[in-house]
């Protein structure tokens, strides 16, 4: 504890000595920073902008960590998370404060003036009184809100996040560097991750630190271990190195695999509640296979949360592979490192295995047109920098194949199917999944989903963005999936009103890299026409797919009414007609040829012969004539029979099936109840 | 001493307006307006001569065209009994009806060169009863009808709003009710103002016209300043005079205010007529009525972007939704005074009273360079094309910039004087 303090203080004393002395001659010292220190100063970079949002983003980071850690051991996910309200005064005891009674009271920026006390009084008065006469006039008007607590910004509000999986765990020994050392992961290198910086918990440590002091507790073991490892650990910010608090063993009963790891920070649940519950239904969303617990808990109870997402499928994408660079997207530090770390020894070998979609000829023509001081036998590591300039630029107008989307995994059309279903319960649903495409060397898929109708969706458009199978939250509007659902497509083409229906627009892409926009890589720009035009298409798919389903819902309910419409008019044109017939004056009747139709026609009509009765109900026989003969065509082009249903068998993966096994000498029964 | 100080004041002011000492005296202006007016006159009489033998059916199209004539209040009644009759006997004998209406799409629309104007062709569509996509329009239709019948046998005149109002319930909308109404009038073939279904007064009309509306005599210099309506019924009005030279047709009615208190009609014989905005049928059959009775030149005064000339060919060679009634809605050969494109540099408007023009109006402007009424004017393409091209336009309002009278005291008669029209 005291080690982090003396820590946290430092950097404080640093800005103020330089706030004082900026009138002297400046002396330009050289200083170094950590990385740890860097991000502790720009910790926006990593999402973590204001108490709220850094409770979000701890959350997700955990969720995240936890996912990729069971699906790298091929398990399915079962992740817990639990955000427990601590108000200050079990703060101050955790860390070891008393409590202090306010004494001058009015030193505090909550403090109530006497104006502003009047004011308020005056305020709550009148609010009575409204109340009182609707209260009177038998009126049901909203029940007064109870006068919220005035919250000063001192007044911070202080979380125990906690996040539980059954993944991989983690080797006893690394614990401390895994978590105490910024930028140090196993999540580097060229492969489609969640991740975004490779920062995850180290940060949300950092925040801990910065908000409450309070050392992260982790718990892990791996699998067939018979203990579980325990940490208690912070971070030295300036040295960028893990400072341990408590190390051991402890046993394992359970046989339990996983992590859990639990941290207090500074947040805010009130702004960011929606933001949080809104990523967990979304992550259910696009992961059905995993299944999610939600809880949150304060003091008052009627705050608190559960909220438990289900598994669906056990059906889980591969695993991403790792994959080399594509000749097209490296740049001249990334050539240097490679040719760095390779074990290969000489040029062609280089080029061969170090990269995608070079074979061997293509790298000896490539090498032969590098120039005459290269040579396929050469040593790779003898390069000088002209010369891996020159492999550089070579790579740049060169052409080679496209990257293949084999190392990507998406989520699968199947899943997000599943997905969509299962979180919205939508009347109507279609999803495509696009083939790889590339972009400046790194292929990319586009998975989209449109639904219709379901519960707990608005109106109009509700766009759903994942990228790498994490979902996007944040600065929704510049997004390319955005842009391209409210500007691109045509709704109204596809049958489908972009104003009242619900229609939930799903669109996921995984990359090597995602191109994001902005620094807290929060969505994708608009501007990359490869993406724009694959995600227009994607959605165009799921479209048509669904304008087939509309139209013909819509003919069926066309069907239903048709007689019901038809019957509705007939009074109103009756009426008019006959209107006619009867003000017509009878000079003009007269005129007619006598004997004709229309001269009968007149004289029964005066005669009270024809009424408009009598047309109301020769016109209700024209339109049940005309309702059985559309019936009859109606039944003849589509079939007699329903359109089939569409029908999904899930396995319940909860309940255990009960199986009884008779065992014979050479075989064994295995009887499935 | 007071005298001098008087004339330095008030000189500075004189000369701030631009272009204003390129103004002769208006007596010179006025010749050159006479001259016009009767050159124009007398050409507009050789040539309504020639026009009156060229009509539809002299011009042996390859397709057949649909007119409407002007129908007395019997006629259409009886018209009206003969199809309610018709379709009684439809429903009796238990073939429920249908109304065959003429189709008033673009795809039915053909703009005529020897006419300059756009008429209909003959096609027409079936409305059934029976089918759900238009039991409720043939509805609305025979509704229509019985209130049309009713307006016939009581011998009045109606709005469309009032006619709207009659059936709220099963019209809804007054875009529905109106837009059937011209369907019916297309279909008994009669002009809309014989059906007795008139439009709201829209248009104004100020300056040297004396007319008389149902028997009174309007004169429209003692209008007062905001000018007569023009009665939405034509055929109450008759008996036009006039001493002007000219027809000023103008957008706005901003404009139109400006001119009408500076009583510009008074310095330049003229009547100064606008519809503010779009041209709603009165108007344009009162424009054509004066050019017609009148035989004066018509000068129009619209902003420089693509609505405005929109406007012109409205008044000019008449509207898609109105093609069945061409004849009687156009005014052949108006003049395009200004504000035209090609003024902004020439009268020097700063900048900052141009707007850039959006991508809609870019589109706008281009479509219309490629509509027939634009193209049979070289004036105007180069105008257009210009527009296009510079990618600036301007309301008329923009004159205002060298002062508020700028448009009545030297940016018009600076235009008469020159003869600078399209």
């Amino acid at each position: 504890m005291d080690g982090g303090g003396s820590s946290s203080e430092s950097p404080i004393k640093a800005k103020k000595s330089k706030s004082k002395t900026p009138r002297k001659p400046k002396e330009t010292i050289l200083k170094q920073k950590s990385p740890a220190e860097f991000f502790a100063e720009n910790k926006n970079i990593a999402g973590f902008d204001n108490a709220g949002k850094s409770l979000y983003t701890t959350v997700r980071e955990l969720v995240e960590n936890s996912l990729d850690s069971a699906e790298s051991i091929s398990v399915l996910p079962v992740v817990e998370v639990t955000i427990e309200e601590i108000n200050r005064s079990k703060f101050n005891s955790m860390i070891g404060l008393v409590d202090r009674e306010r004494v001058d009271a009015a030193l505090y920026d909550d403090y109530e003036t006497e104006k502003a006390r009047e004011k308020r009084l005056a305020k709550e008065a009148r609010a009575q009184e409204i109340q009182a006469k609707n209260a009177s006039l038998g009126k049901k008007g909203k029940e007064a809100s109870a006068t919220k607590g005035i919250k000063g910004r001192g007044e911070a509000s202080f979380y125990r996040v906690t996040c539980k999986d059954n993944g991989k765990g983690m080797p006893h020994d690394d614990i401390p560097d895994m978590f105490g050392r910024v930028l140090s992961g196993t999540k580097y290198g060229l492969k489609q991750t969640r991740g975004k910086f490779g920062l995850g918990a180290k940060m949300a440590l950092i925040w801990s630190k910065m908000s409450t002091g309070l050392p992260i507790e982790i718990s892990s073991s791996m699998r067939k271990q018979n203990y579980i490892s325990f940490c208690r650990l912070d971070i030295d910010i300036h040295k960028n190195i893990p400072h341990v608090h408590l190390h051991e063993k402890r046993e394992n009963n359970e046989h339990w695999h996983g992590a859990e790891i639990q941290v207090v920070i500074e947040g805010n649940w009130t702004t960011y509640r929606s933001k949080i519950l809104h990523y967990m239904r979304q992550m259910a969303v696009i992961t059905p296979y995993a299944q999610f617990v939600f809880k949150f808990m304060s003091d008052a109870p009627d705050k608190n949360v559960t909220v438990s997402f289900a598994r669906r499928t056990d059906v889980m994408p591969p695993i991403p592979l790792e994959t080399k660079h594509h000749p097209s997207s490296v740049d001249l530090l990334l050539i240097k490192r490679l040719i760095a770390e390779t074990s290969k020894q000489n040029l062609v070998q280089f080029l061969q295995h170090e990269f995608v979609n070079i074979s061997k000829p293509y790298a000896e023509r490539l090498i032969g047109e590098l120039g005459a001081d290269f040579n396929s036998k050469m040593a790779v590591k003898s390069l000088t920098s002209q010369q891996i300039v020159r492999i550089h630029q070579l790579f740049r107008q060169a052409k080679f194949d496209d990257p293949s989307g084999h190392c990507l995994s998406p989520a699968g059309e199947y899943n997000l199917r599943l997905g969509i279903i299962k979180e919205l319960h939508p009347d109507m649903v279609a999803t495509y999944s696009g083939s790889a495409q590339v972009f400046e060397g790194h292929p990319f898929i586009v998975e989209a989903g449109v639904s219709v109708g379901g519960k707990d969706v608005k109106q109009g458009l509700n766009i759903f963005r994942f990228a790498n199978r994490i979902p996007l939250l944040f600065e929704q509007g510049a997004d390319v999936v955005t842009r391209t659902a409210l500007k691109r497509i045509n709704w109204s083409s596809y049958k489908i009103n972009q104003i009242q229906d619900k229609i939930g627009v799903f669109v996921s892409i995984v990359s090597t890299k995602i191109p994001f926009k902005g620094t807290g890589k929060e969505y994708i720009g608009d501007d990359i026409t490869e993406i724009a035009s694959a995600v227009k298409s994607a959605i165009q798919q799921c479209c048509i797919q669904l304008k087939s389903k509309i139209l013909k819902k819509m003919q069926a309910r066309e069907q239903q009414e048709r007689k019901r419409n038809l019957n509705r008019y007939i009074p109103d044109a009756s009426s008019a007609i006959y209107n006619i017939l009867n003000t017509t004056p009878l000079h003009a009747s007269k005129k007619l040829r006598s004997g004709g139709d229309e001269e009968e026609l007149m004289r029964k009509v005066s005669e009270n012969l024809i009424t408009k009765e009598t047309l109301i109900e020769k016109l209700a026989k024209y339109v049940e004539q005309v309702d059985y003969e559309m019936a009859l065509e109606y039944a003849t082009q589509s079939g007699v029979s329903e359109q089939p249903r569409e029908t999904i068998y899930i396995q319940s993966l909860e309940a255990e099936n009960k199986i009884v096994d008779l065992h014979a000498p050479f075989f064994v029964f295995r009887v499935v109840q | 001493m007071a005298d001098g100080k008087k004339r330095r004041r008030t000189d500075p002011t004189e000369n701030s307006l631009p272009f204003k000492n390129k103004l002769k005296p208006d007596s010179v202006i006025l010749e050159t307006l006479k001259e016009f007016s009767t050159s124009s006159s007398a050409s507009s009489s050789s040539s309504s001569a020639a026009d009156k033998t060229l009509t539809l059916q002299d011009l042996s199209l390859p397709f057949r065209c649909r007119e409407v004539a002007d129908l007395s209040l019997s006629s259409v009644q009886s018209n009206i009994e003969s199809l309610a009759r018709k379709i009684a006997h439809s429903i009796l004998t238990g073939n429920g009806f249908a109304f065959d209406v003429p189709s008033r799409s673009s795809a039915n629309q053909l703009y005529v060169p020897e006419l300059d104007r756009i008429v209909l062709k003959d096609k027409s569509s079936l409305r059934p009863f029976g089918n759900i996509s238009t039991v409720r329009k043939s509805t609305i239709t025979a509704r229509i009808l019985e209130l049309i019948h009713q307006l016939c046998l009581k011998g009045i005149h109606v709005t469309k709003r009032d006619l709207f109002y009659t059936d709220v319930k099963l019209f809804k909308d007054q875009t529905q009710s109106d837009t059937v109404l011209d369907d019916v009038s297309c279909m008994l073939g009669c002009t809309r103002s014989s059906l007795n279904v008139v439009a709201a007064e829209k248009g104004v009309v100020v300056g040297r016209l004396i007319f008389s509306d149902n028997g009174d005599v309007i004169d429209c210099t003692k209008m007062g300043m905001g000018g007569k309506a023009i009665p939405p019924n034509i055929d109450r009005v008759g008996d036009m005079q006039s001493d002007a030279l000219f027809i000023l047709l103008v957008e706005k009615d901003a404009a139109y205010m400006r001119l009408a208190e500076d009583r510009f009609y008074n310095r330049f014989p003229c009547i100064i007529v606008t519809a503010k905005g779009q041209p709603d049928v009165s108007t344009r059959l009162f424009l054509r009525k004066m050019k017609m009775e009148l035989k004066l030149p018509v000068l129009a005064l619209v902003d420089s972007d693509p609505y405005g000339l929109k406007i012109l060919s409205v008044y000019g060679c008449g509207s898609k939704n109105m093609s069945y009634d061409s004849a009687h809605l156009t005014t052949p050969d108006i003049k395009w005074l200004g504000v035209r494109p090609s003024d902004l540099d020439k009268y020097k408007i700063p900048e900052q009273c141009r707007l850039p023009m959006t991508e809609q109006d870019i589109k706008t402007g281009k479509d219309m360079l490629e509509e027939d009424f634009v193209k049979k004017n070289p004036g105007w393409v180069e105008e257009l094309t210009l527009m296009v091209k510079t990618k600036q336009k301007a309301e008329i309002q923009a004159l205002s910039t060298f002062g508020f009278q700028y448009l009545s005291e030297v940016y018009l008669p600076l235009k008469l004087q020159q003869k600078d029209w399209l």
